[in-house]
């Protein structure tokens, strides 16, 4: 097991419908100064700076980074953006943990960010589909989803209940997440009843629109000596793609997903996922999402993930506990949702969880992704 | 750890146009990346990763690249999204590389910004609340760049266009750049105006274009057949994003990621062979010339090719292609190291490499090169 | 370099594409009080409290330091103009309102560039008419006898601005380069959809491409794809969102014709759309419904039909 990159601050801003009181710059500082807190440490210890955000269309601000450097008192630092539609969290993370590992940078800050209240969210996603190609039908990737989700149900049995399932338990764990927004229980027939917007997906297979913001504070080992919270170490860390009109693309399994969890669980000794993981926080866009991951990631075999879920399972006193924060059901401003879910298995692995704290926990997986499901990648992290 | 040499060990260009009218995105990525493994005994099957540099807001498309994976060669592999001059994207694949993460990564940068506003790529860049309302853009920051340059330093209108002038000829002699005629520095003074002093010919002209560049580590590219020619010093810096509050008259940022970069390499600038440079104006490029310490202050204009060798491709002032221009620099620069004869260079060792972003550049990237 | 197909060349006018896109932007409390004081014609400023840094206009977060404890201040209307341009938009320069330690950029208005130079003094010019945000200032105008104001204390400041509509509009001229310049000619003019074969010949790739995407070798000759297919997928949409371009509800359907190993998106629509769900599901049989007249893109083809519709009158 590699220990080269550590993550050794984390923070969040509580996530929110809509915050009236801070600009996109505001929002992402106030999750960065958290993840400097935590590390100990002042900007000024910081040798270079990631910034994670979603298509610029959502924010009417392009290229970001550079409106954003102010706010982080990052002036004349490395500053760099790396976006991936929903799997930005995650890919700005892998830029920061190569800087360290690549001996560009000894402590990196990772800031990921959306406030999708300012903008017209679906218009800005349907913007994704080629103009010749398809896009007057788009509806974000709701649609895309939806229909591909159809396609699984009857190949791999993942019904609209194993879904709602999915709903009903990521709901109930955000209630112990201070950082969730979305603070309401849900039951099987609450969700199967909810208005369908892009059928087979209803109203409560969906995530909120949220205002919020996450950062890390990423550094090499040396840089790890002296920090004053456990250090979270990445074992391993991939991102990986798929043309999204390749021949024969089933999306069946997360092709993507499975390659990166192949080679990373490889490289990382892991043999048997749901054994050897304490604990897997994943980035489901939709609820039919979480199904599929449970098969592409090696949780269960492909057609079972129904079952898993209705096993109990995946629930926090289960043997594979998934998405105890909840989820991007309790909370998603797209572009923070995948270093939300590293943050999460950061917390869990090193005891510092500030929801549901998996007792024990000393090894886990944060997954994330975007596009048109054809983004995906993973990361393992441990004590 | 131990950190692997990375090289340079090919490239492939597609010709910059103001307007590549009969292709699409995929067709200019599709032409350089199934060009630039051509002699090197190289495949897309050795690629362990993809990184591009594009622009959603000037490809029309929110994630543009998810629509690209195809023609960019990246099914199954490793992939991201730098959404900064592609100059930053070979920095990052050079760090995965460094890491021994990969042994060969796929570096891509594009532009078409024929199909849209360029105004609006750098006016949607500046602050909704404060700066966009009053019209402040980029031609605006170009423009008090220059009314200071010329004013601080006693330099002309005229000074600028004979520069703009020679790096059009530079360009049309050696670069892939299509060039109808060569406007002569009175055509460049006649042009319509920009920015006070800048005329449009005095602005960096937006192109159309794709480029490669292939990354290895140093085992690979020793193998290679080509002489590769080594990284040896990477840096980056942004300024503010408040433009009128940045240092005038010279680029901090600039200065501060050559630091970074020529002290890795122990290179000092005026001993480097070579430099290709970005400039999004004929101004930018003499601040980024000072900047990088290839000439003292107010003094770029007359910096002769005594020593370094300056933008023997042209530089950026004929042809931009926006997300691409850094990597296009890369490209020359690795070149006119690996053919010194076509450029009429002796045996040249070191190339000073430079990208910039944003309004008025306020970020940039340097990296150097040695054979 | 770039490999042409073997047709001739197609003179397609590009494909035009606006994005209008509507936001509700949230300035922040430094920005959004300056905002909001703008239009009493009070000029808000912020001074940082440990270096002691006054910016105006009032930012959140100080770009000289990167501090962001500040207290308000009223800055005067009058001061000194820095660095100056003229575009399209007019005059522009870097004014460095007196008191404050930084400038900020605005128009310079009453004056032709020949007369200005840095170092004169400026003061500000309201707009006469009610203007949105900074723009109640209209300019700064030269004025050689002004004043040295001061920075004082803000009174009462207004409560900040939330939220500040904005809307940003792009448009683009998107070329169809080789292959969809020759996939969407015959689509118009011969209602005939054609993809590349696969470099092995089994099967077309479409929309037809230069490089078959799992390969990445070169794709073979043209060939006609049916105007008949396979749904592969289908969603009934009802979400109605801004921007949205096909009024739901309707089918979103990812369709593979016959011949083509690639889908492409349309929507499909039957006869009771409220039995979408029980009738339309992935492997069901489509047959594409042309328009009479055809422009050359995917609308030349209105809507995909089932060529067995259970849900039509006098199905069986």
């Amino acid at each position: 097991m590699q220990r080269d990159v550590a993550i050794t601050g984390l923070g969040q801003t509580r996530h929110s419908r809509r915050r009236t009181d801070v600009s996109q710059a505001g929002l992402a500082r106030e999750a960065a100064l958290k993840a400097l807190d935590d590390a100990g440490l002042t900007i000024d210890d910081i040798d270079s700076v990631v910034v994670a955000s979603g298509p610029e269309l959502f924010g009417a601000v392009n290229q970001p980074e550079k409106w954003l450097v102010d706010a982080l008192g990052a002036r004349l630092k490395p500053v760099v953006r790396i976006t991936s539609g929903g799997g930005t969290g995650l890919a700005g993370a892998l830029a920061a943990y190569y800087q360290i590992a690549g001996g560009f940078a000894e402590r990196v800050l990772v800031v990921a960010y959306d406030k999708l209240s300012e903008g017209a969210l679906q218009y800005s996603i349907s913007t994704l589909y080629d103009p010749f190609w398809g896009r007057d039908f788009a509806v974000g990737i709701m649609g895309f989803s939806a229909a591909y989700w159809r396609a699984r149900m009857d190949i791999l049995g993942h019904t609209e209940e194993a879904a709602a399932m999915v709903a009903v338990k990521n709901r109930r764990n955000a209630m112990s997440n201070p950082y969730a927004h979305v603070k309401k229980e849900v039951t099987v027939e609450e969700v199967l009843a909810s208005k369908p917007l892009a059928w087979p997906l209803k109203a409560l297979d969906v995530p909120p629109i949220s205002d919020g913001a996450a950062a890390v504070v990423m550094c090499s080992a040396r840089a790890a000596a002296g920090s004053p919270a456990p250090p979270a170490w990445i074992h391993g860390m991939g991102y990986y793609c798929e043309a999204d009109n390749a021949a024969e693309r089933s999306l069946l399994v997360s092709e993507p997903l499975a390659l990166a969890a192949r080679r990373i669980y490889r490289s990382c000794g892991i043999t048997n996922p749901r054994r050897q993981f304490d604990v897997v926080e994943v980035q489901e866009p939709y609820t039919c999402f979480e199904l599929n991951y449970y098969e592409s990631l090696g949780l269960c075999a492909p057609g079972e993930a129904a079952s898993l879920i209705a096993s109990g399972a995946t629930q926090p006193d289960g043997d594979i506990p998934v998405n105890p924060s909840g989820g991007c059901l309790g909370a998603n401003p797209i572009g923070a949702a995948g270093l939300i879910r590293m943050i999460e298995v950061a917390a869990q692995v090193t005891g510092r969880s500030e929801g549901i704290q998996i007792p024990g926990a000393r090894l886990g997986l944060a997954q994330s992704g975007g596009g048109w499901a054809n983004l995906r990648g993973l990361a393992v992290i441990g004590a | 750890m131990t950190h692997s040499r990375v090289a340079v060990v090919a490239s492939a260009q597609t010709e910059l146009r103001p307007a590549w009218s009969g292709a699409q995105h995929i067709d200019l990525i599709s032409a350089v990346v199934s060009n630039v493994f051509k002699g090197t005994g190289l495949g897309l099957a050795d690629v362990d990763f993809v990184f591009d540099s594009g622009s959603d807001v000037l490809d029309g498309r929110s994630i543009s690249n998810c629509g690209f994976l195809g023609a960019m060669g990246a099914h199954h592999k490793e992939e991201s999204r730098i959404e900064e001059d592609g100059l930053w994207a070979a920095l990052y694949g050079a760090t995965k590389i460094a890491a021994g993460a990969a042994s060969v990564g796929l570096i891509i940068a594009y532009s078409k910004p024929s199909e849209s506003d360029i105004n609006k790529f750098y006016s949607s860049q500046c602050e909704p609340f404060l700066q966009r309302p009053v019209g402040f853009d980029h031609r605006a920051a170009s423009g008090m760049q220059a009314q200071r340059y010329l004013a601080d330093h006693g330099r002309t209108a005229s000074e600028l266009a004979s520069l703009v002038a020679r790096r059009w000829r530079d360009a049309a002699a050696r670069g892939r750049v299509a060039v109808g005629t060569c406007p002569s520095a009175q055509d460049v003074l006649a042009a319509p105006n920009a920015a006070r002093p800048l005329t449009s010919l005095m602005m960096s002209r937006p192109t159309d274009g794709a480029v490669a560049v292939l990354l290895a580590s140093e085992e690979i590219a020793l193998r290679s057949q080509r002489a590769p020619a080594w990284i040896t010093g990477l840096g980056t810096s942004m300024d503010s994003h408040a433009f009128h509050s940045r240092k005038p008259g010279a680029l901090e940022a600039c200065e501060a990621a050559a630091r970074r970069a020529l002290s890795r390499a122990g290179l000092a600038p005026r001993s480097a062979s070579i430099a290709e440079v970005s400039g999004s104006s004929a101004v930018g490029e003499l601040l980024v010339l000072e900047a990088l310490g290839l000439a003292d202050a107010g003094k770029a204009l007359d910096a002769a090719d005594a020593g370094t060798a300056i933008n023997l491709s042209g530089g950026a002032l004929p042809a931009d292609p926006v997300m691409a221009t850094g990597l296009v620099r890369l490209s020359e620069a690795f070149r006119q190291l690996t053919y010194p004869r076509l450029y009429g260079l002796a045996s040249p060792t070191s190339a000073i490499v430079h990208g910039a972003g944003g309004v008025g550049m306020q970020s940039h990237c340097v990296m150097t090169l040695e054979v | 370099m770039l490999a042409i197909p073997d047709t001739l060349p197609i003179d397609l006018a590009p494909l035009s594409s606006d994005l209008s896109m509507p936001y509700t932007l949230t300035p922040g409390h430094a920005v959004g009080t300056f905002l909001a004081e703008i239009t009493r014609r009070r000029i808000v400023g912020a001074r940082f409290t440990k270096s002691g840094t006054v910016v105006v206009p009032a930012v959140d977060a100080c770009p000289l330091t990167g501090e962001s404890d500040y207290e308000l201040v009223r800055a005067p209307e009058t001061g000194t103009l820095g660095s100056f341009t003229e575009t399209s938009a007019g005059l522009i320069g870097l004014v460095r309102i007196d008191g404050a330690d930084v400038e900020c950029a605005h128009r310079i208005v009453d004056a032709r560039y020949e007369d200005l130079h840095t170092g004169m003094r400026v003061s500000v010019v309201w707009a006469d008419a009610p203007a949105e945000g900074i723009l109640a200032i209209a300019g700064f105008r030269p004025d050689p006898d002004a004043a040295h104001g001061v920075i004082s204390t803000l009174e009462d400041p207004a409560a900040p601005l939330e939220v500040v509509p904005y809307r940003m509009e792009l448009h683009y001229e998107h070329a169809f380069g080789p292959y969809y310049g020759r996939l969407f000619d015959e689509i118009r003019t011969n209602r005939r959809i054609m993809g590349v074969r696969m470099p092995d010949g089994e099967g077309a790739l479409l929309p037809p491409r230069e490089f078959e995407d799992v390969s990445y070798r070169r794709t073979g000759t043209w060939v006609s794809v049916g105007a008949t297919g396979k749904v592969r997928a289908m969603s009934v949409i009802n979400l109605e969102f801004v921007g949205q371009k096909h009024p739901p509800p309707y089918i979103y359907a990812e369709i593979v014709l016959d011949g083509a190993l690639t889908r492409l998106i349309h929507n499909i629509r039957i006869a009771d759309m409220s039995r979408a769900k029980e009738f339309v599901m992935p492997g069901s049989r489509v047959r594409a419904v042309w328009n009479d007249s055809r422009t050359g893109s995917m609308n030349d083809i209105s809507h995909f039909e089932l060529i067995d519709d259970p849900s039509a009158p006098g199905a069986a």
